[in-house]
Formats: structure tokens, C-alpha cells, sequence
């Protein structure tokens, strides 16, 4: 899932200050578990451009706005309301924000804020595990990534700033090359005790349209 | 066992008063040498090892090469971390240290900006110690094609490392089949692994411990007692302040 987080309203209406007429989409995938972007969500923004004297045409939840394919078949049922529209107040991630940008043509402001690839934990609680480095080390690191939980992303490692147990950033954390030792110890893997990775390859970052 | 003063470079002030200021630290390091019977500076600053920390840049860099130029013997060795450049830039600074015939090097991954005034600055950490170390001693390709660096191995590398865990251990042990030619403990306190000092000996790898001043919590006499019994070939001591500083305190 996608971790996002709602901006402060006084944001949202400065961006959307030109505009009158303002259509609401929100997101029943990631946004809707975070409660960023879910149905009562957008109903809550809806009342609130309301109150400010906006008009709201239409509102939508949308499965995937990122996905092209979903949002094509969705965004028909508002088609006549969407011609009406100058702006739209998108509840999603960066990436539904974007894709609903370029593919109504029309204004789009995000009303929340995109942070990362989360695990959930319970709601409201977060973990960011994974962080889409493109070359996945999990292989080799007891399946433990140390390029998103080390505040350094150290690959080869701890750092010198560890006191003996814990992380020199998140002080109530153990270091998580202690996890990974732990677990290539359990799995038996001594062989990449000694593995030294090469630093990341930035090449791959620039070339990410498949 | 050496006691070594390391110095972030000064922001506002000249290199002439710099160098009054650190020649009055050497003063108070021999003192303090003499009183523990350590093999410490003789009458000039000169031959006696300093570190010069990367703080402020470019001013580090010529610091040293004045240094250098000015005292012919001084050992000068340049203090340096992962956190604030990417690899093009460190490179460019290792053949700036290079061309400027200084080849004493200590390398860290560096306090993360968090736990800086910095707070908001982005941590670059864009290659790890042990991936520079590589880069120094190995000539570890890293350009477009599997090309290779420029030969840094003339490099005399010192790496800082914790030393209290398995881990570090396995670190370490990276380190050293790597060819890294002394190792840096950071300071903590008690909780020192004192196998893993061993093993660097044994490996006959000079071993130094490394200390913020701020962080000497017992006195500077009791400090210096412990690393003693710890049989370590140095302490360097990272003076916050050169006009203001441990050894010139009393």
C-alpha cells in the first residue's frame, strides 16, 4: 500500500482559490485505508468546499486512480459533470493525481500528501519497509532491507554511530543489521556474511517507464 | 599510545590564528603526553599527526595543503564522510588530496543530519565505507562499463567503526581482507568488544579510538588510564573548540 497523509486544509484552499466549480475524486484503494482519500473522506472535503462557497459538481471514489484502465471506466460516470469542471480536488497518491491530470486535461490539486511504501500495521499505524531501490537485495540480507530501514540506508553494514544495540537515529530501534545477521544466522545463509554489495546503480532510477 | 588532536576546520577565522590556536593545543598535548609517560609531540608541531576535519568543504582541503605547506613534516591527515557527497564528489576529492601529495585519510559513514543542526539536510550516504574502501584499495569498478578509477591505493585509509557487536565484527572483517590499514573505534564507553580489538592487532592493523571531547565523561587523566590498558596505538579526541579545548582547560 501507499502511505499517504492529509494536507492541512489551508493548503488546499490556496491551491484551489481560482477555481469555482470543483470535482472530488477519491481513492477506495491505499488512500481509503489510510483514511486519506476514502469515501467519507471525500464526503468530508465535498462539505468543506461546500461551507467555502465552492461548488462541487460531482464526487467519485475510484478502485485504482492510477491505474489508466480503472480510471477510464470509472470516470465515464461523470463525464457530463467533469466537462462542467474547472478543477479537480484528486484524494489519491502522486501517481493518481497524475494520472487523473493527464488524462481529464483538466486542473488537478492532491489534497493529501504522498509518503511511502507502507506496511500496515494496524490503521493509523504504519511501517515503511520496502523502498523501491529497482535492484532487490532481500536475497542476500536475511530478508531484511537495509536501504529502507537504516535511517542511512547502508548497504555493507553498521555504521559506526550505533551504541552497542540501538540505531544512532531511531534511538528505540536496534540497528538493522542486527535483524539481518539474526536471520541469515537462522536461515543458515553464512555464505553472505560476507557478501559486499556494489553501491546503487542510479542508471536504473532515470530509466523507470517499462 | 599517541594522544591526536582532530579539528574541524574554522569558519570565520584566518589559517595565521588558526595555527597559533593549534599550536597551543600541541602544547597542552605534550603536557598531557609527558604526564602519562606517552610518546608524545616533541618542540615544533612538526611530524606530529593532526586530523582536519571535512567540515566547511573546500576550506578543509586548502587548510590542509597550508598546513602542509607551511610546517613540512606535519602529519596531516584529512578526516572524511559518506554523508554530505555523492560518489563524483568524493572521488574529486580524493584526487584534490592526491594531487595535493597528502595521503593520510580517515573515513566515516557519518552523524546522520538528523542529529545535526542540519536537521532538514538530505542524508546522501550515495556509497557506503566499505564501498569506497573497495574503490581505495581494490580499484572496485564503479564507472559507465565496468571501468575502473583512478589508482587511489597509495591512499593510507583508516576507517571508523563501532566495535561492539557481531556485526561490526563482520564488518571489520570486510574491512580488513579489503586491505584497510588502520582501524577507528567510536567511542561510547564500557561497551567495547575486546575481542574484536584482538582481532584487529592480530591482524596487525593500527588500532585508535576516536572521542568527541563533549563525550569524555569521566576526567581527561581517567580517559587516557583506560584507553592505556586497552594497549591501543592511539587516541584522537575531536576538539569542539581550539581556543577553548580539554587539554587547555587545566
Amino acid at each position: 500500500m501507499f502511505l499517504t497523509e492529509k494536507k492541512d486544509a489551508k493548503e488546499i484552499d490556496e491551491a484551489l482559490n481560482k477555481y469555482k466549480r470543483i470535482g472530488i475524486v477519491g481513492c477506495a484503494s491505499c488512500a481509503s485505508v489510510c483514511l486519506t482519500g476514502g469515501s467519507k473522506e471525500v464526503k468530508e472535503m465535498e462539505k468543506h468546499l461546500l461551507n467555502a462557497g465552492k461548488e462541487v459538481p460531482f464526487t467519485i471514489s475510484i478502485d485504482e486512480p492510477c491505474d489508466k484502465r480503472v480510471l477510464k471506466e470509472d470516470i465515464r460516470f461523470v463525464e457530463d459533470e467533469l466537462a462542467d469542471t474547472e478543477a479537480i480536488l484528486v484524494l489519491s497518491c502522486g501517481t493518481g493525481v497524475q494520472t487523473i491530470g493527464e488524462y481529464t486535461g483538466k486542473k488537478v490539486v492532491t489534497g493529501v500528501d504522498s509518503r511511502y511504501i507502507a506496511q500496515t500495521e494496524h490503521i493509523g499505524e504504519y511501517n515503511a519497509l520496502c523502498g523501491g531501490c529497482d535492484e532487490c537485495r532481500l536475497n542476500f540480507t536475511g530478508g531484511v532491507c537495509t536501504i529502507t530501514l537504516c535511517p542511512k540506508g547502508l548497504l555493507n553494514g553498521p555504521c559506526e554511530g550505533h551504541n552497542g544495540i540501538n540505531c544512532e537515529v531511531a534511538e528505540e530501534s536496534k540497528c538493522v543489521f542486527m535483524k539481518s545477521y539474526e536471520n541469515m544466522s537462522k536461515f543458515f545463509e553464512e555464505e553472505n556474511l560476507d557478501r559486499i554489495f556494489s553501491p546503487r546503480d542510479y542508471s536504473r532510477t532515470i530509466k523507470r517507464k517499462i | 599510545m599517541k594522544i591526536i588532536p582532530q579539528i574541524e576546520t574554522p569558519a570565520g577565522e584566518n589559517y595565521i590564528n588558526f595555527e597559533e590556536n593549534l599550536s597551543k593545543l600541541i602544547e597542552g598535548i605534550k603536557y598531557t603526553s609527558k604526564k602519562f609517560g606517552l610518546n608524545g609531540p616533541g618542540e615544533a608541531i612538526e611530524s606530529y599527526p593532526v586530523v582536519i576535519e571535512q567540515n566547511f568543504g573546500i576550506n578543509a582541503l586548502l587548510l590542509c595543503n597550508d598546513l602542509k605547506n607551511r610546517h613540512n613534516n606535519l602529519n596531516i591527515i584529512y578526516a572524511f564522510n559518506m554523508r554530505d557527497k555523492n560518489r563524483v564528489a568524493i572521488l574529486s576529492d580524493l584526487i584534490t588530496l592526491k594531487q595535493l601529495g597528502l595521503k593520510d585519510i580517515i573515513i566515516s559513514e557519518g552523524l546522520h543530519p538528523l542529529k545535526t543542526v542540519f536537521y532538514a539536510a538530505k542524508p546522501v550516504y550515495d556509497i557506503d565505507v566499505l564501498g569506497l574502501s573497495s574503490i581505495i584499495k581494490t580499484g572496485f569498478p564503479l564507472l559507465k562499463d565496468n571501468e575502473y578509477v583512478n589508482n587511489f591505493s597509495l591512499f593510507n585509509l583508516g576507517v571508523v567503526v563501532g566495535v561492539s557487536t557481531q556485526v561490526d565484527f563482520l564488518k571489520i572483517k570486510k574491512l580488513s581482507k579489503i586491505g584497510v590499514d588502520s582501524f577507528v573505534i567510536n567511542y561510547f564507553g564500557d561497551n567495547l568488544d575486546i575481542n574484536i580489538i584482538n582481532y584487529i592487532k592480530a591482524e596487525k592493523k593500527p588500532v585508535f579510538i576516536f572521542v568527541n571531547e563533549s563525550n569524555v565523561k569521566s576526567t581527561l587523566e581517567e580517559f587516557i588510564k583506560k584507553n592505556l590498558e586497552l594497549n591501543v596505538d592511539g587516541v584522537i579526541i575531536k576538539i569542539s573548540n581550539e581556543k577553548s579545548n580539554i587539554f587547555t582547560q587545566d
